[in-house]
């Protein structure tokens, strides 16, 4: 079954096209949300809630974009809101925290490490995991599609919907604010 | 190698260190997870109702409230009932008019 007919078929609400579907693209969808929340669990949450919509919203697909374009869309935006409502959580956690009820998990967020990662880079990873987080989001997405799920600059501007140039401007900015993220940490540790 | 050289040999490291990254496999069994949270999610507006209410916060809330205003509508009626000075009022000024509600009883015994 080719991608059209795919579509056509969960248009018409086929549960069957619609197991293919998630068998297809389950992976795309987990590790893009995995890549911005940097949490198992929650990418998990997010996969489910994107293919939920996406049988629910699948008729207003026109055709205008690739579908894994408007797919990465969708889980982009749900794993975005999904950060907002963890640091609005963090910073009610820490009124909380105020007030008695301690939730550390929720103030000290376990340190991330990407299963895919080679063994002995997984150092490395991690310090480029936590530098990620404080990078502008939109650069933080660029970073992101580009280095791990390997999607060229001209891809990168249509799933977010912008120039080839403000792609590669999107990418030097971000990488020059991993770099002072980076180097901020690496000055900041004991010598041993 | 001098401290600076030290830790851009480490930037680069860490920018490079995603470059041959593998993909993350996804739990088992997505799709029933899927299925399962999608009929979750379809229950009918009195079912999604039922479950809030059930839900402990909200019933102890709700028993508070129903509480409260009992206790509001009971002192307000305890203490907003000087009756005896309405009902004196009245009374004077049916006895200065002679006014008094007539019964059948009276129309009826008003005959020799």
């Amino acid at each position: 079954m080719n991608q059209p007919e795919l579509i056509e078929q969960l248009q018409q609400g086929d549960e069957s096209a619609f197991k293919k579907l998630v068998d297809e693209y389950q992976d795309m969808v987990y590790n893009t949300a995995l890549g911005i929340v940097q949490n198992a669990d929650d990418a998990d949450d997010i996969t489910q809630e994107v293919f939920i919509q996406v049988f629910q919203s699948v008729s207003s697909f026109k055709g205008d974009s690739k579908f894994s374009t408007w797919l990465y869309r969708i889980t982009l935006s749900k794993a975005l809101d999904h950060e907002k409502k963890r640091k609005r959580k963090k910073r009610f956690g820490f009124v909380q925290h105020f007030f008695g009820e301690r939730n550390e998990e929720q103030l000290h967020p376990p340190e991330f490490n990407h299963p895919g990662v080679q063994l002995e880079k997984k150092e490395r990873a991690n310090e480029l995991f936590h530098a990620l987080k404080q990078i502008p989001d939109n650069q933080r997405i660029a970073f992101t599609l580009h280095k791990l799920e390997g999607q060229s600059y001209l891809e990168i501007a249509e799933i977010m919907n912008t120039t080839l140039y403000a792609v590669e401007s999107l990418m030097g900015r971000a990488k020059t604010n991993l770099r002072k993220e980076l180097s901020k940490y690496y000055n900041n540790i004991p010598e041993q | 190698m001098n401290n600076k050289e030290q830790i851009n040999k480490l930037i680069e490291e860490a920018l490079n260190s995603v470059d041959l990254i593998k993909q993350a496999e996804v739990k088992p069994y997505l799709l029933t997870r899927i299925n399962a949270r999608m009929n979750r999610e379809t229950e009918t507006a009195w079912e999604k109702a039922g479950r809030f209410i059930g839900r402990p916060a909200v019933a102890f809330t709700g028993l508070c409230m129903i509480l409260l205003i009992n206790a509001i509508v009971f002192m307000y009626n305890d203490s907003s009932t000087p009756a005896s000075a309405n009902e004196q009022v009245v009374q004077t000024a049916a006895d200065e008019f002679s006014y008094t509600v007539a019964t059948i009883y009276d129309f009826e015994n008003s005959q020799p």
